[in-house]
C-alpha cells in the first residue's frame, strides 16, 4: 500500500519534472544550510577541543601593559610565584620578537622568544631531537627550534638537527634541539612550532630593546581560575607601580570562543529556517498549482470510489516525497559545504552525529506541515465541479 | 433496483433559484437497458450525477434495492460508488499518467484488492474489450474508441450492477461510436448488468429496451412504435 502510494508519487513528480526540480531547490538550500551549521559547529568544537588539548585548560597567560605597548615584568617577581601563590604550580615568564635565522643559504622569518627551561614544562612541548634551553646554558650561544621552523631551514641536503649552526643577526648559534609538531594555542601570543628559542639572557644580542613583558603559568589543578586572577591581580599589581595587569584564562577564552561559535552556529541556522521555510511555501506553491491542474483526474477517482482520505494521502506522500528527496540532497551538501569549511580554515573534518537525522527529521516535517493544506483542499473538492473542470 | 421517487433538484443563481430536476420519477429493474434523451443543458448530467451518488436532490426519495441512499453518510456514499456503479464519460477521463490496465485497476485498487489480483482482473478485462494487445499503453497513445473501451472496461472491472455513461459516444464517429454500443448490449447480455446511457444520437437511442426522454424537468417514457 505504502510502495505503490510512494510509487504513484514519484512517477506524479517525474511527471512534471522542471517544476519539481524549482520546488526542491529551496528545500535543498535550506536543508544544506542546516545540515552545514550543524557540521561547521561540530568542526569548531573539535577544533577548540584539539587546541586546548596541548595545552590542558589549567594555563593562564599574564601580560604586563605599560602606558604605550607593552610593559615590563621583574623575573624575579614572575620566577617567585609557584613560592608565593599555592595555586601555581609553575610559571615560565617569556620576551617576545621576531626576526630571520639564516641555515645554509635557507633564510626564514620568525617569531623569536626568549624563554626559561620552565617553558617546556608549561606548554608541554617535547621534543623531536636533542633537548631544551636550560637556566645554566645562559649566554651560550644556543638555541631549539620549533617543527615548522625546522622544516623552513632545512635543505634536502642539510636538514636542521642537533649541531646545525643558526646564524641570527651577528651571531651563530648552535642549534641543541628539535621540539615535536605543535598545534598552535589560542593561548599563546605566536605559534610555538614556528618560533625559535633562546634563553633569556641571549635576547639582548638578537632583538632591539628586548622587554620580559609575558609568562604563562601553570595552575594547581584544582585552582579555581578566577580566585587565582584575584590573587596575581592583588600580588604583582602592586609590583608593576604604574603598569596594568592582565591576566587571561584559558577557559575565558573558551568560553569567548564558544560564544562566538554560538552566534555564528545560530545565524547559519536562522538563514537555514528562512530557507526551508522559504522551500516549504516552495512545494505549497507546487502542490496547489499540480491540484489546480488535476482537478479532473481527483473528480475521476473520487467518483471511481476513492475516499477522501485516499487522495490526501496521494498528495501529502508527494509533498513528502519531494522534501525528503530536497533533505538528502541538502544532506549532502550540507556535508560537502561544512568539508569546505574545514578546507579552507585547515580545520580537522569531523561528521556531526546528529546532523543526517536532523536534517531528514526537518525535511519530512516541513513536506508534512506545508502539504497538509493543499492535500487536504484536494480531499475536500466536491467530485463534480472537479468532474466538470476543463 | 434503482427508484427515483419525486427528485427535485435546483441551483440557486444569484438571487433566484433554477428548477433543472422537479418531481422527477424513475424505477429501473437490475439488466435493463435504458436510454435518457434530452437537449442541451436540460439537466442529464445532473440526474446522472443524483444518480450516481456524487450529487443529493434538493428534494424526493431515492433507494437502491430498497436502501434509502440519501441519508448515507460520505464514506459511505464513496463505498457504494466503488462497489455498485461504474462511471463511463463522453470524454473518457481516463487518468494521464497510469497506463491501460493500471487505469482499469483503479476501482480495485480502492477496494484494497492486492495488486497481483487487481492486474490480473484488469487485464481480463481489456482483453474483454478486445484490448488484450495494449494493456501497457498510455491513454495518449490510444485512439478515441480505444480510450473509451479502457474506460468501460474500468466501469465494468469492480463487477458493478449499474454502469452510468454519460454521452458515451459523443466524441466518437459513427462507426466507432456504433462498435462502443455493440460492445454495451453484448456486455449486458453477458453481465446482466443495468446500463443507463445518456445520449444525443436517437440511432444510439434506439437500440436499448428502454427510452426516456428528460424535458422541463421531468421524464417522459417513449412507448415504441411497433
Ligand atoms: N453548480 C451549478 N450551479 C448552477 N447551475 C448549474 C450548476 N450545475 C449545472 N447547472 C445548470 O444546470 C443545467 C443542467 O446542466 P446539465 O445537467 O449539465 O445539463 P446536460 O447534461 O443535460 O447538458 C444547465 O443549465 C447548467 O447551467
Ligand atoms: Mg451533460
Amino acid at each position: 500500500m505504502l510502495k505503490r502510494v510512494v510509487a504513484e508519487a514519484a512517477a506524479n513528480l517525474l511527471a512534471s519534472r522542471q517544476r519539481s526540480a524549482l520546488a526542491l531547490l529551496g528545500i535543498v538550500i535550506g536543508a544544506a544550510a542546516v545540515i552545514a551549521m550543524l557540521n561547521v559547529g561540530a568542526i569548531a568544537r573539535n577544533e577548540t577541543i584539539r587546541q586546548f588539548r596541548q595545552l590542558g585548560t589549567d594555563i593562564l597567560t599574564l601580560r604586563a601593559d605599560g602606558n604605550m605597548g607593552l610593559g615590563h615584568f621583574q623575573l624575579s617577581d614572575l620566577e617567585a610565584l609557584p613560592l608565593e601563590l599555592l595555586a601555581v604550580r609553575e610559571v615560565a615568564p617569556f620576551v617576545i620578537g621576531g626576526g630571520s635565522a639564516q641555515h645554509e643559504g635557507q633564510v626564514a622569518h620568525s617569531s623569536q622568544l626568549g624563554i626559561t627551561a620552565a617553558f617546556a614544562q608549561v606548554t608541554r612541548m617535547r621534543m623531536r631531537e636533542g633537548r631544551f634551553i636550560s637556566d645554566y646554558d645562559r649566554f651560550e650561544l644556543y638555541a631549539v627550534v620549533g617543527a615548522g621552523l625546522a622544516r623552513q631551514l632545512s635543505t634536502p641536503y642539510a636538514p636542521i638537527r642537533v649541531g646545525s649552526p643558526l646564524r641570527i643577526g651577528r651571531y651563530v648559534f648552535t642549534v641543541i634541539g628539535v621540539a615535536e609538531p605543535m598545534l598552535h594555542s589560542p593561548m599563546m601570543p605566536v605559534d610555538i612550532d614556528s618560533t625559535l628559542f633562546v634563553s633569556i639572557p641571549n635576547v639582548r644580542r638578537i632583538m632591539f630593546n628586548p622587554s620580559l613583558s609575558m609568562a604563562i603559568l601553570r595552575m594547581q589543578p584544582d585552582a579555581d581560575a578566577e580566585v587565582v586572577v584575584g590573587q596575581l591581580q592583588r600580588h604583582l599589581g602592586p609590583k608593576l607601580r604604574d603598569q596594568r595587569l592582565s591576566v587571561q584564562s584559558a577557559r575565558q577564552l573558551i568560553a569567548g570562543m564558544q560564544n562566538q561559535m554560538q552566534l555564528f552556529t545560530l545565524l547559519l541556522g536562522a538563514v537555514g529556517a528562512i530557507a526551508l521555510a522559504l522551500g516549504g511555501v516552495g512545494v505549497m506553491n507546487i502542490m496547489l498549482v499540480s491540484i489546480a491542474e488535476r482537478r479532473r483526474e481527483i473528480g475521476v477517482r473520487l467518483a471511481i470510489g476513492a475516499q477522501p482520505g485516499d487522495i490526501r494521502t496521494l498528495f501529502l506522500a508527494e509533498a513528502v516525497l519531494l522534501s525528503v528527496t530536497g533533505g538528502v540532497l541538502g544532506i549532502f551538501l550540507g556535508i560537502a559545504g561544512a568539508w569546505g569549511f574545514a578546507w579552507l580554515s585547515g580545520w580537522e573534518f569531523v561528521i556531526s552525529p546528529t546532523a543526517a537525522p536532523l536534517g531528514a527529521g526537518v525535511s519530512v516535517a516541513v513536506g508534512i506541515f506545508f502539504g497538509f493544506y493543499p492535500a487536504v483542499m484536494a480531499s475536500r473538492l466536491d467530485p463534480i465541479e472537479a468532474l466538470r473542470a476543463e | 433496483m434503482l427508484e427515483l421517487v419525486d427528485i427535485g433538484r435546483s441551483y440557486r443563481v444569484g438571487p433566484g433559484e433554477m428548477h433543472i430536476l422537479r418531481h422527477l420519477s424513475l424505477t429501473v429493474a437490475a439488466g435493463e437497458l435504458v436510454s435518457i434523451m434530452g437537449g442541451s443543458g436540460s439537466g442529464k448530467t445532473t440526474l446522472m450525477n443524483i444518480i450516481g451518488l456524487l450529487d443529493k436532490p434538493t428534494s424526493g426519495q431515492y433507494r437502491i434495492d430498497g436502501q434509502d441512499v440519501l441519508k448515507a453518510e460520505a464514506r459511505e456514499l464513496s463505498r457504494l460508488r466503488n462497489r455498485l456503479i461504474g462511471f463511463v464519460f463522453q470524454s473518457f477521463f481516463l487518468l494521464p499518467r497510469l497506463n491501460a490496465w493500471r487505469n482499469v485497476a483503479l476501482p480495485l485498487m480502492y477496494r484494497g484488492t492486492p495488486e497481483a489480483e487487481a492486474r490480473s482482473r484488469a487485464i481480463a478485462m481489456l482483453e474483454r474489450v478486445g484490448l488484450g494487445e495494449r494493456t501497457e499503453h498510455m491513454p495518449a497513445m490510444l485512439s478515441g474508441g480505444q480510450k473509451q473501451r479502457v474506460a468501460i472496461a474500468r466501469a465494468l472491472v469492480g463487477e458493478p450492477r449499474v454502469i452510468l455513461a454519460d454521452e458515451p459516444t459523443g466524441a466518437l464517429d459513427p462507426k466507432v461510436s456504433q462498435e462502443i454500443m455493440d460492445l454495451f448490449l453484448a456486455l449486458k447480455r453477458e453481465y446482466g448488468v443495468l446500463i443507463l446511457i445518456i445520449t444525443h444520437d436517437p440511432g444510439v437511442a434506439a437500440q436499448c429496451e428502454r427510452q426516456v426522454v428528460l424535458a422541463n424537468g421531468v421524464l417522459t417514457e417513449v412507448v415504441p412504435a411497433c
